[in-house]
């Protein structure tokens, strides 16, 4: 057991409030927990030491900071700064069908059980976010509604500061959202970030998590998603990389036909380190997932991606994808890719595939050929591999704000 | 239609029998004493009883893995005898027919006739029951082209110069659990030497036979191949059916040095224990070969056998433009568990790896296939192509992929692909429309999901490996 | 050859062929026409003995045997063949290991030594002569990566090689062009003889320009509503399907 993690239990202790059942059970099995090294097959490649090291002086938790209002989106902006809402939600006026409270305000039961069954038990800083998160989210949609404004959560983290936050969210039947899940942060800091969303039968989610902490920011967080029958999940995932940011994005079809598409772009630079792990459970039959995850990695930056798929002895016809690409710029970044399939059922469609590799040299070719210089050609083929991703985002407002600040993020990484 | 497919897998596993032949077993338990006394037996040199006693010396602070995707009992170190050899063998035969024919009957039982006038011209065999080498073939045949191939503890005694070179220099004394027990208590073995640009004559082949109850078996295969040097090495393993769990943990280890070449294959046939899981090999091996300049490795294996399988033959990849392979065929039914794929480590520029990879589960089976690709920072336009193909039979199994990818050069590429597919009942609809019977229909099938893996087995090896796969899935249909 | 008597056949609890008669002699081409959804395809799977196709009335009589009590590979080695519409692929499994597998299976059944593979091949390279396939096609996996067409003469150069009592052939002529169709009838036609039957299922009438059946059934809801000669097809072709509507609810009723 780390100092950090003791601290952790000890500062748990403290906490009171109506989730106190749940927090004691992860309490109790946080206090179980072995602090990983790399032997623990989800640490392999990635080091705690960023988070042991840091100093966390505890920031001025008031302080309003600046953020990127994105003009067009016309989305319903939830603030957060180093864990506190900033935003006031009596002032908010919400489209009918849909209810927003803040976690440490709900005092009714109907959160808990988002809060305690949807995470996959496995994991650490989920339950160090179980134990510490007392603010957060509770976003209900009603039954059949289909609300348009995205609701877009930004979260920030300032020098020095700690965040741990949870979002619940219930998709009712046949009901339609758009949730962005925005982290942001350069200082030294530390965040815990986890989403977790039930989608009711029929719903439909359109789900954004950008993932743009850098440098100093140390974040852990997920996003977890349960899918009821014939719902459907369109969710994408941009991140960048900081001394140490990890995602876990869990995707479970716990009734039949339901369908999942998650897409994913990470884009790394200087000495980052960005560490996704995917898990697809497949309980039901007929389920269908596709996953396509795409990385540049420059620098002396290290992509971690893991992505498992899970089909249960039950689901048969079940139809499931996912595609892992990789580019490596430098002879310092490093790659390290795994997909997983685990299948118990026999009469399914499953693959898997990953690549790493370089631009190809015939295509470069092609555009110097055209007059192009090498290195702008390389910008553009370098662009174009994750464009495909970007173009696949639903909405293209967002789509072109991140189109933007990716290529100004490309700009800064090392093309050869 | 499953059922149909179930029944065709149905199987008898014909090596099953024991042979009665009075042999000279250690009484159970392991610690250094045991260590010695095997060092004793074998009439060893100081220097390789010191090397044992550190490998034990480390193995003791290890611990076992637990990482593959294997469940079974714990192993009970202490209850298993680390020594068994026949009486007949303690005064080394001087020839053929000196060994006792029992022991020779056994072979010949099993398909591998050790008379070499019987034998297929231009395979050697060197035969291993339990603990000891019985007879190598063919000696002198190799001998006249400068190949020395003999039991390891021979080597010990009459090369030891190459055997101190070599030994433990790819798979180290303490490179992981099961390797380190085996350098302890490793009993025989075969050796190869090709000298500088000789292309060995004939296929080399080991055979490995688990006679003796309650015995592990721990053998030690060392090839050296020198530079400019080809050899093809064979091995087939069988055991009899006995209602406990034996261990096996083998080290196999190759060199090829600059422009060399060796392709080394496998027919695993151990005892994969009966329908509800009883009985069976665990059958614990690290292989790994070590390529110079140029040289090529290719691994090809056909797993039919053992109730659980944790193998990984590997390739470093060390000099630049070498070539490293690995062809598998991995089939579990019954209760089996296999945890098997391959390791490619790209140290050099231009470094080339293939790896195929099919797995059949069946009945209630786990078939994983795990594997490591990794491009070190040197591995200047190194290639990789993965492909893992499952077939599953049968809504009872499982079949798993874990594909390991580790890239530090921006200029090496790899690729992987993964699929999962049945026998359907459309192709088993087709067949029979043409006359075929269920059983053959199956076994046809799978043979062609195998073809990739099969066609870069030596001609012999390949017809036996057919063979095997077919009484794998002989069963009652029709 | 075969008499098929009542037959009532379902698939997943759906009736399918409701009381079909139909009688055929030696060396006979019988065609059968109809709709979509009329139960032509369903007419082959039952005969070759497919599973989830259960009879629930009628009889089939072949060459004086009960057809309907013999497993899939039994009827095939009494001869019957069926020519798939769509030809599932096995891959890895080559053409040649195959088609000698089964020409020996039906051959064993006929009290008959296997070929040897120097006379198996010099059989098969005629029937891909005869065909227009390339003699590579015997190298490749049974049908993987074939086009449409290549699927279709594959079936017919399998039907030559096992020289069948009673072929049917069902759509064979869907997807083809005007060129792979002529030589689908050639290689039929080829095979036609006093001995041999013939049951060519068809949508359209072309196929029987080239291949001259010798009675023209039309299948309709389960049943065969009408049957003529060839001239019965033409009608057909000129009139389409559509006065079935009808034609077959009289025959319900």
């Amino acid at each position: 057991m780390s100092q950090w993690l003791e601290q952790v239990i000890d500062r748990a202790s403290e906490v009171q409030d109506w989730l106190g059942p749940i927090r004691q059970k992860s309490l109790a099995e946080l206090r179980e927990q072995r602090w990983p090294n790399r032997r623990v097959e989800a640490w392999k490649y990635t080091s705690l030491t960023p988070l042991e090291q840091l100093q966390l002086s505890g920031s001025d938790k008031a302080t309003q900071v600046p953020y990127d209002q994105i003009a067009g989106l016309e989305s319903l902006d939830l603030v957060f700064v180093n864990g506190q809402l900033q935003t006031d939600l009596k002032q908010c006026s919400l489209p009918a069908g849909l209810r927003i409270r803040n976690l440490s305000e709900a005092d009714d039961e109907s959160g808990a059980d988002l809060f305690a069954d949807i995470k996959p038990k496995r994991h650490l800083f989920g339950l160090v976010n179980d134990v510490l998160a007392q603010q957060g989210l509770i976003i209900e949609v009603a039954d059949g509604a289909s609300i348009a404004r995205p609701v877009r959560l930004v979260q920030l983290c300032t020098l020095g500061g700690e965040s741990h936050t949870r979002i619940l969210v219930r998709l009712g039947e046949k009901s339609r959202l758009t949730v962005i899940e925005q982290g942001e942060g350069q200082d030294p800091s530390l965040s815990t970030a986890f989403a977790e969303y039930e989608l009711g039968r029929q719903a439909y989610l359109e789900h954004y998590r950008l993932s743009l902490h850098q440098a100093k920011a140390v974040q852990l967080g997920g996003s977890h998603f349960r899918l009821l029958e014939k719902s459907q999940l369109n969710s994408h995932l941009v991140a960048y990389g900081s001394d140490l940011s990890r995602l876990d994005v869990d995707i479970e079809h716990a009734e039949s036909h339901a369908f999942a598409k998650f897409n994913a772009i990470y884009l790394l630079a200087s000495g980052e380190t960005f560490d996704l792990h995917s898990t697809i459970e497949h309980r039901v039959p007929h389920g269908t997932t596709e996953e396509n995850a795409r990385g540049i990695v420059g620098d002396r930056a290290k992509a971690v991606f893991n992505g498992r798929i899970h089909i249960h002895r039950d689901a048969q016809k079940t139809l499931a994808e996912l595609n892992n690409r990789n580019l490596l710029l430098s002879r310092r970044g490093q790659i390290n890719t795994k997909p997983e399939l685990e299948i118990y059922a026999d009469d399914v469609q499953c693959a898997h595939g990953a690549t790493v590799a370089e631009i190809e040299e015939s295509a470069l070719y092609y555009l110097q050929s055209r007059g192009i210089p090498r290195s702008q050609a390389l910008v553009m083929l370098n662009f174009g591999f994750i464009q495909e991703l970007v173009n696949q985002m639903p909405n293209r407002v967002l789509g072109e704000w991140l189109q933007v600040r990716l290529k100004d993020r490309f700009r800064q990484m090392e093309v050869k | 239609m499953s059922e149909q497919i179930e029944q065709a897998l149905a199987r008898k596993y014909e090596a099953g029998f024991v042979s009665n032949i009075e042999s000279e077993t250690f009484a159970v338990g392991l610690d250094e004493e045991v260590i010695r006394r095997i060092s004793t037996m074998k009439n060893e040199p100081e220097w390789m009883l010191q090397w044992r006693l550190k490998a034990y010396e480390s193995w003791l602070k290890m611990e076992e893995p637990e990482w593959a995707h294997l469940h079974y009992p714990k192993i009970d170190y202490q209850s298993i005898s680390y020594y068994s050899a026949p009486k007949s063998m303690k005064d080394k035969p001087k020839s053929l027919d000196e060994v006792d024919p029992e022991l020779l009957r056994t072979y010949e039982k099993l398909g591998i006739p050790l008379h070499e006038q019987q034998m297929l011209a231009g395979v050697a065999v060197d035969a291993v029951f339990d603990s000891v080498s019985v007879v190598t073939t063919f000696r002198e045949k190799l001998e006249e082209a400068g190949v020395i191939f003999c039991p390891i503890s021979e080597a010990v005694h009459k090369y030891p110069e190459l055997v101190k070179k070599y030994l433990g220099t790819v798979v180290p004394r303490s490179d992981n659990y099961f390797a380190a027990l085996n350098s302890a208590v490793f009993t025989d073995g075969s050796f190869v030497y090709i000298p500088k640009g000789v292309r060995c004559p004939m296929e080399l082949s080991t055979y490995f036979r688990i006679n003796e109850q309650n015995t592990g078996q721990f053998e030690r295969t060392l090839i050296v191949a020198d530079e400019g040097s080809h050899v093809s090495y064979l091995e087939g393993c069988t055991a009899p059916q006995r209602d406990e769990n034996q261990l096996h943990a083998a080290v196999v280890e190759l060199v090829a040095m600059d422009n060399a070449k060796i392709k080394y294959s496998t027919v695993q046939n151990w005892y994969p224990g009966d329908e509800e899981g009883k009985g069976g090999i665990y059958n614990f091996v690290t292989k790994r070969g070590i390529c110079h300049n140029n040289a090529h490795i290719s691994w090809t294996q056909v797993e039919t056998g053992s109730a659980i399988t944790w193998k990984y033959p590997s390739c470093v990849l060390k000099g630049d433009n070498s070539v490293g392979e690995f062809y598998s065929v991995a089939l579990t039914r019954g209760r089996q568990q296999a945890d098997t794929g391959t390791k490619m480590i790209h140290l050099g520029k231009n470094t080339k790896s293939t790896i195929i990879s099919k797995g059949i589960s069946a009945g209630r089976s786990n078939n994983a296939y795990r594997g490591l690709v990794q491009m070190g920072p040197n591995s200047d336009g190194a290639r990789n192509f993965t492909q893992c193909d499952s077939l599953l039979i049968g809504d009872q199994c499982g079949a798993h992929t874990f594909p390991y990818i580790e890239s530090r050069n921006p200029s090496a590429i790899v690729e992987h692909e993964a699929t999962t597919s049945k026998v359907s009942d459309e192709q088993l609809f087709l067949c029979q429309q043409r006359g075929l019977d269920a059983e053959k229909a199956v076994s046809m099938i799978v043979n062609g999901f195998c073809k990739e893996v099969f066609k870069e087995l030596p001609m012999e090896f390949a017809v036996e490996a057919g063979k095997l796969l077919e009484i794998s899935l002989e069963g009652s249909v029709g | 050859m075969l008499k098929i008597k009542n037959l009532h056949a379902s698939v997943e609890d759906k009736t399918i062929i409701k009381g079909l008669d139909l009688n055929i002699k030696p060396g006979e081409v019988h065609a059968i026409m109809g709709p979509n959804g009329a139960g032509k395809s369903t007419l082959g799977y039952v005969l070759s003995g497919r599973e989830g196709y259960e009879v629930s009335e009628g009889s089939v009589e072949f060459k004086g045997q009960d057809l309907l009590e013999m497993d899939i590979e039994e009827r095939a080695r009494e001869g019957l063949f069926l020519a798939f519409q769509y030809p599932v692929e096995i891959p890895g499994v080559s053409n040649m290991e195959f088609m000698k597998e089964s020409v020996n299976a039906m051959r064993k059944k006929q009290g008959l030594e296997p070929l040897t593979a120097a006379e198996f091949l010099k059989k098969a390279k005629e029937a891909c002569k005869q065909v227009n396939l390339p003699l590579d096609f015997l190298k490749r996996g049974v049908n993987e990566g074939f086009s449409g067409g290549e699927k279709k003469r594959n079936e017919i150069m399998q039907m030559i090689l096992l020289e069948p009592k009673l072929c049917i052939l069902d759509e064979s002529d869907s997807g083809l062009d005007i060129d792979a169709l002529q030589v689908v009838a050639n290689g039929v036609n080829s095979q036609r003889s006093p001995e041999r039957s013939f049951i060519v299922v068809t949508h359209y009438q072309r196929l029987l320009d080239y291949i001259k059946p010798d009675f023209v059934h039309i299948l309709a809801d389960g049943k065969i509503v009408k049957s003529g000669d060839a001239s019965l097809a033409l009608e057909v072709e000129k009139a389409g399907y559509a006065w079935l509507g009808d034609k077959s609810k009289e025959a319900g009723a």
